[in-house]
């Protein structure tokens, strides 16, 4: 058994609860547990790129350092910080490989946490719980602990921006990434692929530009659904949110007849390994992926 | 314990002489055993806003001094710090901020609600210049944390010492009116999450149902010695 | 066909400055090929392109990159910072003209305007973003 520092990030609390939960069900299961940080803060959500602005970088750091001490008190743990959301994932890889390169950077930002003692040595390293999945466990020992293989599904990989982009932060090959692709059908499942596996789905537009956000779901969702695929996965709380409630809002506006669910991959685990179907919260998306589920007599 | 509190108690000296502040950039002479409150009466100024109840639970006097030869902003109630020689301070008689209105009866303690009332929670930068200023050595940022990831109970307990004085407003880079905030937290906490304790709705019963009528009766005919002898030896917890 | 005279005196060497400084991006490595625009999944939305609002900047006309909405529809979603032959990091140009105007004027997006019901619906991580990116 593993024990991982693990940053949840503010939307696993909020509207993200089945993210979380299913996620860390899995990890237990696969011996590789996320353990909580305690008293964690948000880490800004999107990284600043200015070259100037190290108020902005405060909080990622701050993180780091929470999650450095946590690490210590954790038994059987790794010197890695892991995320689920991968916003946070690639906020916090991009400061962690900056603050690495430039010391300076990371005295000046240090000295605003001396006097909570929370400073920070570059000595953390972030890692996606897809990583964790990949190069850790493995997907052989994914595909052994699957009880209810995924027959039917046919499931669109999408990864959004932050899992690829930037250099710093990728999990993957930014232009032909593989580790959902082999994750879904290590559950079981037939991959369906699009090529607007990583078009962005709008962001943070969702709050005062709601129609370029439409407009790139209704891409995605159709690229998808055209290819035969009956469910999206996802990694990112805010493509999940933008995914998910822009169909609903197509459906009730346009009279669009069709839409997909949007399945966060770790609750795709959880129902592989057989977890309990309640830890997906699935009463939280707007496409209930229930219905998907009873139509393939998935049980 | 904050840093201006813990360095004012260290390097207190033990002196009954005069000690030197600025009080608005003028300089005077005041006894060294005195409050910063009553050192500026002392020097004449006289309070008809910034002070309360003196005795460090109102949270009307917060006070921003600077030391000599020192960059930091030091922040205290002035009727709970002593003057220290070579103080530069002033008083914040008010901290202007706004405070939306609701009914705490159709609300749901989630993050959301928060984020309703006060979307500026959004922009905490985690720079903890809140909790640094605080002086009720409050963590005001993690709190400003517990409330924006929904964790309304945290968020109530954390702030719980709260006297609203204002200080980390004035010092928020992002503009969040942390105690505002606050009070919607444990307001939501108190409404919708705390356990409401058992025996008080067994009490209140007993009261609606007079079981305490006849006592009242008995202290309301005593004169006013019996009541001052029962009162000097009453059960003392 | 008119023709446009390009000033260039010490206001727009200033502007140029500033955008390098806040970017830390070399402005004159862009060689105008294009594949940021290209590559844009919002290009159909802004005034002008990407490499276009580049061109802007290496002329100083700081008035038209101002006045554009391409910096504030990019979504930093970086596809055009990986893709760049010349290696520039073209989003924290984005990043940097946005930066510009919001140390100036704070606020993009008026927080008071936005609707209740939809602070009452967002997840917190649009919100988060959102303000990080159009407050300053």
């Amino acid at each position: 058994m593993v024990n991982y520092s693990y940053f949840p990030g503010c939307n696993l609390k909020t509207n993200a609860k089945g993210f979380e939960k299913s996620a860390i069900a899995v990890s237990k299961k696969l011996e590789a547990e996320l353990v909580e940080i305690p008293n964690w803060n948000c880490c800004g959500t999107v990284h600043t790129m200015t070259a100037d602005n190290l108020m902005k970088r405060i909080a990622p750091v701050r993180v780091l350092a929470r999650s450095r001490k946590h690490v210590e008190e954790l038994e059987n743990s790794s010197q890695d910080i892991v995320t689920l959301c991968s916003m946070c994932n690639s906020t916090l890889k991009i400061v962690n490989s900056e603050v690495l390169v430039d010391p300076e950077k990371l005295e000046v930002i240090n000295f605003q946490l001396e006097d909570d003692e929370e400073t920070y040595s570059s000595d953390m390293e972030v890692k996606h719980f897809l990583e964790i999945l990949r190069d850790n466990i493995g997907f052989a020992k994914i595909a052994n602990k699957v009880v209810k293989p995924l027959k039917g599904f046919k499931v669109t990989p999408y990864y959004g921006c932050m899992l690829l982009h930037p250099e710093e932060a990728k999990i993957d090959d930014e232009e032909m990434p593989s580790v959902l692709e082999n994750l879904i059908e290590s559950l079981g499942a037939e991959v369906v692929f699009s090529p607007l596996f990583k078009y962005c789905c709008g962001s943070y537009h969702i709050v005062s530009d709601e129609d370029i956000v439409t407009r790139q779901v209704q891409k995605i969702i159709d690229s998808a659904m055209i290819r035969g695929a009956n469910a999206l996965a996802v990694a990112c709380p805010l493509c999940a949110y933008n995914l998910d409630q822009q169909q609903k809002m197509l459906m009730e506006k346009t009279g669009k007849k069709e839409a997909i669910p949007i399945f966060y991959f770790s609750q795709l685990m959880a129902l592989a390994m057989g977890e309990p179907v309640e830890i997906n919260h699935f009463e939280d998306h707007k496409i209930d992926p229930r219905i998907l589920l009873k139509e393939l007599k998935f049980k | 314990m904050s840093k201006a509190k813990t360095e004012s108690k260290n390097t207190k000296k033990e002196t009954t002489g005069n000690v030197k502040i600025y009080i608005m950039g003028s300089a005077y002479e005041v006894p060294a055993t005195l409050t910063i409150m009553k050192a500026m009466e002392y020097a004449g100024y006289k309070f008809t806003r910034g002070s309360g109840c003196r005795a460090g639970f109102c949270g009307a006097c917060s006070t921003v001094y600077r030391k000599e030869g020192d960059f930091r902003i030091y922040t205290a109630l002035a009727c709970q710090t002593m003057v220290e020689d070579g103080m530069v301070l002033t008083q914040l008689p008010f901290v202007p901020a706004d405070k939306p209105t609701y009914d705490i009866n159709n609300l749901t303690p989630s993050a959301n609600t928060i984020l309703r009332f006060y979307p500026e929670v959004a922009r905490c930068l985690s720079c903890n210049a809140c909790s640094k200023v605080c002086p009720q050595d409050i963590q005001v940022m993690d709190y400003i944390q517990f409330s924006l990831q929904g964790q309304i109970d945290k968020a109530a307990e954390e702030s719980f010492d709260c006297v609203s004085c204002g200080l980390c407003a004035i010092r928020c880079p992002a503009e969040i009116p942390q105690y505002h905030v606050a009070e919607l937290a444990r307001r939501l906490y108190g409404k919708y999450l705390m356990i409401a304790p058992s025996y008080l709705d067994e009490r209140i019963k007993e009261i609606i149902d007079g079981k305490y009528e006849d006592g009242f009766k008995e202290l309301m005919a005593l004169s006013k010695e019996k009541l001052e002898e029962r009162y000097k030896n009453r059960d003392k917890e | 066909m008119s023709y446009e005279y390009i000033k260039f005196g010490q206001e727009e060497k200033e502007f140029i400055k500033k955008i390098e400084e806040i970017s830390g991006q070399n402005i004159y490595s862009c060689y105008q090929c294009g594949k940021c625009s290209a590559g844009c999944p919002f290009s159909s939305k802004m005034d002008l392109t990407v490499n276009q609002l580049i061109n802007h900047i290496q002329m100083g006309q700081k008035e038209k990159v101002l006045q554009a909405n391409t910096h504030w529809i990019c979504a930093s979603c970086l596809t055009c910072t990986i893709r760049c032959p010349r290696e520039i990091d073209v989003a924290a140009l984005m990043e940097a003209v946005r930066e510009y105007i919001l140390r100036e004027e704070p606020e993009k997006v008026k927080i008071a305007d936005i609707p209740k019901d939809v602070l009452e619906k967002l997840p917190n991580i649009a919100l988060v973003g959102s303000f990080r990116k159009m407050t300053g």
